[in-house]
């Protein structure tokens, strides 16, 4: 089914260039959009890493996660702390959320990876929950407004010549082309053909020598590493981190995009970051003159419309019908 | 007195975690779904309540006509979409994750719904009962008139259903089609209607549940959430597959959290919640009466 398919796909070096040249266009084009669609395209790089995240767990590792957000507030949290305790400039916070997520996310993983089905889902969901209540219990955490997370504005004489969002489009367009990149490497190397074969068949991966165990806590690790990264582009946008933040809204947010994009590629990731920020603001503007109930309301009864048809029309996303379809033919 | 005070003040708390423990196990005993949606539903039946309690201001017409509106949400739930979902997601990567995504995107409805016919905002649901601690012996204890006839209602519909398990064909042919679905549909019985008659109970049990804690918690269209999350702790603490597992998994848990919360503070009921949740999960994960090997799901 999803194991074993011939792939003719780019090697990593023409990956690379293919990103390169992705991220020039971005940053040559950023010149010509206005404000607010650039405000937008920082928001949907934000989380498309976050889709990423949820796409390596669910789509390759077969664990499925409803609380991506809880991993997102470890790493946005730990960023902001640095900042605020130990004056680190911020490009080192990336790093330092990205590894204080993916330690987290080991940890979580060593337990929850025993889990499966509808006790991973409880579990992560109760993880969901539980983190921002959490953090607002502790004091050094800001409690219910949280910490400052500003990426300031460009350095130097270019300062006045960028636009504050131009540059939160930059970092956060960088983030996500990297996150791609090493994604992708990632699932075509041993370790996703690993995680493939335990999602396919547990016992038959374990016949050829995998240790299941190990292998879902590692998609853990690297999925929740993903998501810090998604929590501290989706804090630069917001510039606060908070409790309200990381709601349980968020992680359902998330794997709606992951879902509506395609859960088992990563291919799919764009699609879904993109319905799931333009949306909102197409009712936002079409309903302008109805009531606001309706403005607030409609969005998300579409969203969650799409995700029950699209679980019930094809399972295992777009993607993979439309390749079965093309198979069939 | 202290300590006893708190253990009872849990009591009745528990008693409306395990209703909702008693809708999750139901559901998941014969259709193998954990209904996450169940929060909306139950909030549902909760606002339909209200509006009745508004338009003829009797609590108890109010109470029936929520607890009917739980029973046709949840039978129009699985004739509608579960039984779908379920025929369509077979192969092995998607049986176990679609239902779960399915039924998020069937809360998410819900909620929205709600929102749009009655608002976001939080509002009050009246009682029939003094929320005021009872007075024994000159000294006010935490548990109130509502309090006890939140107890009461939850062991008179536990009873019911308990005689309809045990005594009637109807209980019978619920547990053969959970038990056996493939053995039942030889001997005669319509598996697919007894699935949904399931749903329809498990319904009615939230909109029940929702109308006695709503109260206590308010009502908003997503201010049961934090109620599925305890739950389904309840119900997992019982064991999935077992209804009395889950009935006293929602009273252990119930107690347990007033204990946390009178010694330590309100801000560690959850974390408490959670970590019980994990441990149970992680040390005996069959439940406390789950039978051995029935978590392989």
């Amino acid at each position: 089914m999803l194991v074993v398919r011939s792939s003719h796909k780019p090697s990593a070096t023409k990956r690379t260039i293919l990103a390169l040249i992705v991220g020039i266009i971005l940053f040559v084009g950023s010149n010509f959009i206005d404000e607010y669609r650039i405000f937008q395209g920082a928001q949907v790089a934000a989380y498309l890493v976050g889709i990423v995240s949820i796409v390596l767990l669910t789509g390759y590792s077969g664990q499925i996660t409803l609380g991506q957000g809880a991993f997102m507030a470890v790493g946005s949290y730990s960023a902001a702390l640095a900042v605020q305790e130990f004056g680190l400039p911020i490009w080192i916070t990336f790093f330092i959320a990205v590894l204080a997520a993916a330690l987290f996310g080991a940890i979580i993983g060593i337990s929850a990876g025993r889990l499966s089905g509808p006790y991973l889902a409880g579990a992560t969901l109760a993880f969901a929950v539980g983190i921002p209540a959490l953090a607002n219990a502790i004091p050094i955490l800001g409690g219910e407004q949280g910490l400052s997370f500003d990426i300031g504005y460009a350095p130097g004489k270019y300062a006045d010549t960028v636009s504050p969002y131009k540059w939160l489009f930059w970092i956060c367009a960088l983030c996500a082309i990297i996150a791609v990149v090493i994604a992708v490497n990632i699932t075509s190397s041993g370790l996703g053909r690993q995680w493939r074969a335990v999602r396919a068949h547990e016992t038959a991966a374990a016949l050829c020598g995998i240790n299941p165990a190990r292998s879902k806590v590692m998609a853990f690790t690297v999925s929740s590493g993903f998501a810090g990264l998604a929590g501290v582009s989706f804090s630069a946008t917001v510039g606060l981190v908070s409790p309200s933040g990381f709601t349980l809204a968020l992680s359902f947010l998330l794997l709606t995009g992951a879902i509506l994009g395609g859960i088992s590629h990563i291919s799919g990731a764009l699609g879904g970051a993109i319905i799931v920020v333009i949306i909102p603001t197409v009712f936002e503007s079409w309903t302008e003159e109805a009531s606001l109930g309706v403005a607030t309301y409609l969005p998300g009864i579409i969203v969650s419309a799409l995700l029950l048809l699209s679980i019930a029309l094809a399972p295992e996303g777009p993607s993979e019908a439309l390749h079965k379809l093309r198979r069939k033919h | 007195m202290n300590l006893i005070n708190t253990l009872i003040a849990g009591v009745s708390i528990g008693a409306i975690y395990s209703l909702i423990a008693f809708a999750l196990i139901l559901v998941w005993r014969s259709t193998r779904v954990v209904n996450f949606a169940q929060a909306g539903q139950a909030a549902f039946s909760t606002y339909v309540g209200l509006s009745f309690e508004k338009a003829f201001n009797n609590f108890w017409l109010a109470l029936l006509a929520a607890i009917i509106a739980g029973v046709l949400v949840g039978a129009f739930v699985e004739v509608v979409i579960v039984r779908f979902i379920v025929k369509r997601a077979t192969s092995a990567a998607t049986v176990t994750v679609a239902p779960v995504i399915a039924m998020l995107g069937l809360l998410g409805i819900f909620q929205g719904v709600m929102g749009l016919i009655w608002g976001g905002e939080y509002q009050a649901y009246p009682t029939a009962f003094s929320r005021d601690g009872l007075t024994i012996n000159g000294s006010q204890i935490p548990f109130s008139q509502n309090d006890l006839f939140v107890l009461l209602t939850v062991v008179a519909a536990m009873s019911v259903a308990a005689l309809i398990f045990q005594k009637t064909s109807l209980g019978l042919a619920m547990r053969a089609a959970a038990f056996a679905p493939e053995v039942t549909r030889l001997s005669g019985i319509r598996v697919s209607r007894i699935r949904t008659l399931g749903w329809a109970f498990a319904g009615g049990a939230g909109g029940l549940a929702g109308v006695l804690v709503a109260p206590t918690t308010f009502i908003a269209p997503n201010s049961f959430d934090l109620l599925l999350v305890f739950g389904f702790t309840a119900a997992v603490i019982g064991g999935l597959d077992s209804l009395i597992g889950g009935v006293l998994g929602g009273l252990a848990l119930g107690i347990g959290l007033s204990v946390v919360t009178g010694y330590l503070g309100g801000s560690y009921t959850f974390m408490t919640a959670f970590v019980l949740l994990i441990v149970v999960l992680l040390i005996r994960p069959q439940g406390i009466l789950g039978a051995r090997g029935a978590r392989r799901a």
